[in-house]
């Protein structure tokens, strides 16, 4: 009796035990029972084993336990429980019916071992199977030696290999035989426990067809941490591979194209140069002509020419000599496109005050007041922004002639990393409806006999502005004066 | 035509401005002794008397070109390139007649040694004001009005 219950005290001491009656009513539990339940032996006593049934096992599964065991017959397996605050736990089951003496089960015993954690495992392996078979990339496993142990679909879609085919095979299968020696490479750093990441090559598919990868190998490590074989990942990066190249052709193509655009855009400003010297060759040419035979019949024969007919040709003259300042002041315009900026710091003051000089106001006989304020020193081509200087400055004083005193204003200040000028008048100014025909050529506000000019002054200072990368503008009201405004770059520091 | 009492050399190829280059010649009383040439090639031979010119002596002038720029055949900056190239005839003094100041031509003109240049059209100043910058006075005086 006592050899029985040190039977017993061992069996608690391993196992998980359960006794129930015929009915499946829990007549006795160890404390194993309770620890991994949860429930006190008080819960357990007189209920049966649903009171741990998780539902995870079909009705089917019961049902065979249970005929097995009613009929006498020993059944093992393994059962998922809940445990009391609803944690799973698996058990590994031994039932054992106890029969009494017609042959029919007096009661079972049931033994069991908690294999929770085996299965958690096996889950987890089962997860891990599931992902590298869904995976797009090939995963591939192989040993020291290179040889193929692993093989997933994805590998099966980018070598065209079936995993039969592949596995027990060198991993040299998939290689080009230009680059059989990178395996040798690759399976001495996995030897050395080094990983390969992110390597990009090529490799060969079973129809020969060659395939760009980008390929991850790693070394797998057994339990003791000794290299023991190797795991590569591959996709395929032949759509990234062709969208490089696509990239490149059209950046190739882009430079070809810039490269010829220039050579035409050259030799269209070599035409336009050949194009200005022909006008101001050959265009002057019979403009001479007419002006200078006109002046030859004034000199010669004037004294015996009509009043009228003098006057006539008088009048021949004016329109040549115009024409003529047309030429020059259209070539003027046009070279200002072509040549070249030379940009330094410039002493925005000492240029407008030279300017001012140079249009020697005191010759005019006016009453003419200057008013130039101190400017800040701009960046730019110091011969070009003297002309824009001089054509708005000189237009300010022919505009205000018939004010006494015509007042011309200077005036600029910083903002935000360029310079705001203004020249300011108080004479005719203009409608402002037309101010979008200001700064176009040959375009003018007023008529001939009002103020002369060839209406090229302000294209200019707007393409010489616009060259600088400023801006230009204008604010008039008719018979209150104009301003026209200019952006420069602020002189660079240092 | 006694070509080696030859005072001005005249190269222009344009009938109107030759007529008033020509005009305002006679007007500053410089008319006697104008030889005319049409074109570079012509001004060459006059020069260095080769071809309808042959037999000219290299030493006997002109004493002073006037040149168009813009020739047919050779052009003005050709003709003068060979004239202030050669050491026999780099002392004549050279003035170029231009269509305007601001061509480029006229600084080549410069590089290569010209002595002055008029803007056409060629007037009584522009010649007198050439002239006198030559400081051709010479001319002038040998030559008094007829």
């Amino acid at each position: 009796m006592k050899e029985l219950r040190d039977f017993k005290a061992a069996l608690d001491e391993h196992a998980i035990v359960a006794v129930t009656d015929p009915q499946g009513k829990i007549t006795y539990v160890n404390d194993k029972f309770c620890a991994i339940s949860q429930y006190s032996r008080a819960e357990l006593l007189g209920q049966d084993h649903r009171i741990i049934n998780s539902g995870y096992h079909p009705p089917e599964f019961m049902r065979e336990l249970w005929s097995t065991i009613a009929r006498g017959g020993v059944w093992r397996g393994e059962i998922r429980n809940r445990a009391k605050d609803g944690s799973i736990y698996w058990v590994d089951t031994t039932i054992v019916p106890f029969l009494a003496k017609g042959g029919k089960p007096r009661q079972y015993i049931a033994i069991r071992a908690d294999i929770t954690e085996r299965k958690r495992a096996e889950e987890a392996q089962k997860r891990l199977a599931a992902i590298v078979t869904s995976s797009d990339a090939a995963i591939i496993g192989k040993t020291l030696a290179g040889i193929i142990t692993d093989w997933n679909p994805g590998a099966e879609v980018l070598f065209g290999y079936t995993a039969a085919e592949a596995i027990g095979r060198p991993m040299t299968l998939t290689f080009p035989p230009e680059r059989l020696k990178e395996e040798a490479e690759i399976l001495a750093r996995i030897g050395r426990g080094e990983s390969v990441k992110q390597y990009e090559t090529v490799r060969r598919r079973k129809d020969g067809t060659p395939v760009d990868v980008s390929v991850t190998i790693s070394p797998i490590l057994d339990r003791a941490g000794k290299v023991m074989g190797a795991s590569t990942v591959a996709r395929d990066i032949t759509e990234r591979k062709q969208a490089e190249a696509e990239v490149l052709r059209l950046n190739a193509e882009l430079e070809a194209r810039v490269v010829r655009r220039t050579a035409e855009l050259e030799a269209a400003n070599k035409e336009l140069e050949a194009f200005s010297y022909s006008v101001s060759h050959d265009l002057r040419a019979p403009l001479r002509a007419v002006n200078g035979f006109a002046g030859i019949v004034l000199e010669d024969y004037g004294p015996q020419l009509p009043p009228e007919a003098k006057h006539y040709l008088e009048r021949v003259r004016d329109g040549g000599k115009r024409m003529g300042q047309l030429i020059d002041d259209l070539l003027a315009f046009s070279r200002l496109g072509r040549q070249p900026l030379g940009m330094q710091g410039v002493d925005t003051k000492r240029l407008v005050q030279e300017v001012l000089l140079e249009l020697n106001l005191p010759a005019t006989g006016r009453a003419i007041e200057t008013k130039v304020a101190d400017l800040p020193a701009c960046q730019g081509d110091p011969a070009l922004l003297k002309q824009v200087w001089t054509n708005l400055l000189s237009n300010a004083v022919k505009y205000s002639r018939g004010r006494a005193p015509a007042v011309v204003e200077v005036g600029g200040e910083r903002n935000d990393g360029e310079c705001v000028f203004f020249v300011r008048d108080n004479g005719v100014g203009f409608d402002m409806q037309y101010a979008g025909k200001l700064f176009g050529v040959f375009q003018r506000l007023h008529r001939a006999e009002e103020f002369e000019g060839t209406g090229v002054g302000l294209a200019i200072v707007k393409r010489v502005v616009q060259r600088h990368g400023g801006r230009v503008w204008a604010q008039a009201e008719p018979g209150r004066g104009a301003t026209f405004y200019f952006t420069l770059k602020e002189e660079a520091k240092g | 035509m006694n070509n080696d009492g030859i005072e001005i050399l005249l190269v222009e190829d344009n009938p109107d401005d030759l007529d008033m280059a020509l005009r305002a010649l006679r007007k500053a009383h410089l008319a006697n002794h104008i030889q005319v040439a049409r074109d570079g090639a012509e001004a060459l031979e006059f020069v260095f008397g080769t071809g309808a010119h042959l037999g000219r002596k290299v030493e006997n002038g002109p004493r002073v070109i006037l040149l168009d720029l813009k020739l047919p055949k050779l052009d003005g900056l050709e003709v003068l390139r060979r004239v202030k190239g050669d050491a026999r005839t780099k002392m004549i003094p050279v003035v170029v007649l231009t269509s305007s100041k601001e061509q480029p031509d006229v600084v080549e003109c410069y590089s290569l040694g010209v002595n002055s240049y008029i803007v056409k059209p060629v007037n009584f100043e522009s010649f007198a004001g050439a002239v006198a910058e030559l400081g051709m006075y010479w001319l002038l005086l040998n030559h008094p009005p007829n």
